[in-house]
């Protein structure tokens, strides 16, 4: 049977791309620690297939037809289409349509319903954390679109549902396989609205403290009442949360945690405790 | 409550081809798409503000990312507009 090697989070801010030449030397430095330490992990894990659950900036979906959730069930996966994300090595990624298609029958048993594509384009929200972590090569993907982006959004309750359904969907894969889950994007941000460029460094450390102790229902409590007011882009804690269901809410390892204001974001990193 | 219409002219401005038509002719672009006055005129002033209670927030940062604005006008015209009106932010 498949098994649950690893589960981990990184932000995703396209300033890391975007804006990288003109931030200061420590937010650099501090980026690069971080990405470097997830990679090393994900590295390590020997990974067969990598699931990664991230928004879909506008790239596949528009408010003409919306997914909550939607699993790429593709042999590849198109590259990021962001004209300033030309660097990225990959204008194919490998997909694993035999683990995508199994969670998406694993889903449906267990009362989900999501959206199936069968070509996909993953956008910066899921390429920068696997560029700037520098996995190479990289692992067949599942992509889980998760829709952070446009209100309405799924309840978090919804989201944790979702990651612990991936984690028995792995388990229940009729085959060898070493598969991890990575949640990307958040913490706190605000992008296009008022208060774009305003980081809740409190809410974050808070977030933070409470994935740290696991506990979901005090985590979801937390967040039903806070991660309304810590920017539109913090809504993409709800992938963390689908990834702390994944790991069966026993907390996580911070790796790192960063207010770059260059960045727009509260940048975190973190990988979950699996033992 | 999102205005489909301009909604859908800055997902298809993600095209490099058609912004590139668009810096070069807004008007022609433009007629293509069935805007209410109001909202085309909204958008032929620049006016964020406006724009902003009618489009998803990424999608009109990225407008005016695309369009040309600088970004410190567009984080003080954003940031005066004040549009969500719950507060400091609209969508957690």
């Amino acid at each position: 049977m498949a098994e649950l090697v690893g589960v981990y989070a990184a932000s995703h801010g396209p300033m890391i791309v975007r804006n990288w030449d003109k931030l200061a030397a420590e937010e650099r430095n501090s980026l690069d620690t971080a990405f470097r330490e997830l990679g090393r992990r994900i590295t390590a894990a020997r990974l067969d297939a990598l699931i990664v659950i991230s928004p879909d900036h506008w790239v596949n979906f528009f408010i003409d037809n919306l997914p909550s959730i939607c699993v790429g069930v593709g042999e590849e996966h198109d590259g990021p289409p962001e004209p300033w994300f030309k660097a990225f090595p990959h204008r194919k990624m490998a997909g694993h349509p035999a683990l995508a298609e199994h969670v998406v029958r694993t889903a449906l048993e267990r009362d989900f319903e999501p959206s199936v594509s069968y070509k996909l384009a993953l956008d910066h929200g899921f390429c920068i954390p696997l560029w700037k972590a520098g996995i190479d090569p990289l692992p067949p993907i599942v992509p889980v679109v998760l829709n952070d982006i446009e209100p309405p959004f799924p309840s978090v309750k919804r989201c944790y549902a979702w990651g612990a359904m991936l984690a028995e969907a792995v388990a229940g894969f009729p085959g060898k396989l070493r598969v991890a889950v990575l949640a990307t994007g958040g913490l706190s941000h605000s992008i296009g609205e008022p208060d774009m460029g305003r980081i809740d460094e409190d809410f974050d450390r808070d977030c933070i403290r409470r994935f740290e102790n696991g506990d979901p229902p005090a985590l979801l409590d937390f967040l039903n009442q806070r991660l309304p007011s810590a920017g539109n882009g913090a809504s993409e804690v709800r992938n963390w949360v689908a990834a702390h269901g994944a790991a069966r809410g026993r907390g996580f390892e911070l790796i790192r945690y960063d207010p770059i204001p260059n960045v727009y974001v509260g940048c975190g990193f973190a990988s979950w405790r699996l033992g | 409550m999102r205005d489909y219409w301009l909604s859908k002219l800055f997902f298809d401005l993600q095209s490099p081809p058609l912004a590139d038509e668009y810096r070069a002719n807004r008007g022609a672009v433009l007629a293509r798409y069935p805007l209410k006055p109001e909202v085309r005129a909204a958008v032929e002033a620049d006016d964020v503000a406006a724009l902003a209670k009618r489009v998803n927030p990424y999608l009109l940062r990225f407008y005016f990312l695309m369009a040309g604005m600088p970004e410190d006008d567009f984080l003080r015209r954003i940031r005066a507009s004040g549009t969500s009106g719950k507060g400091k932010t609209a969508h957690g």
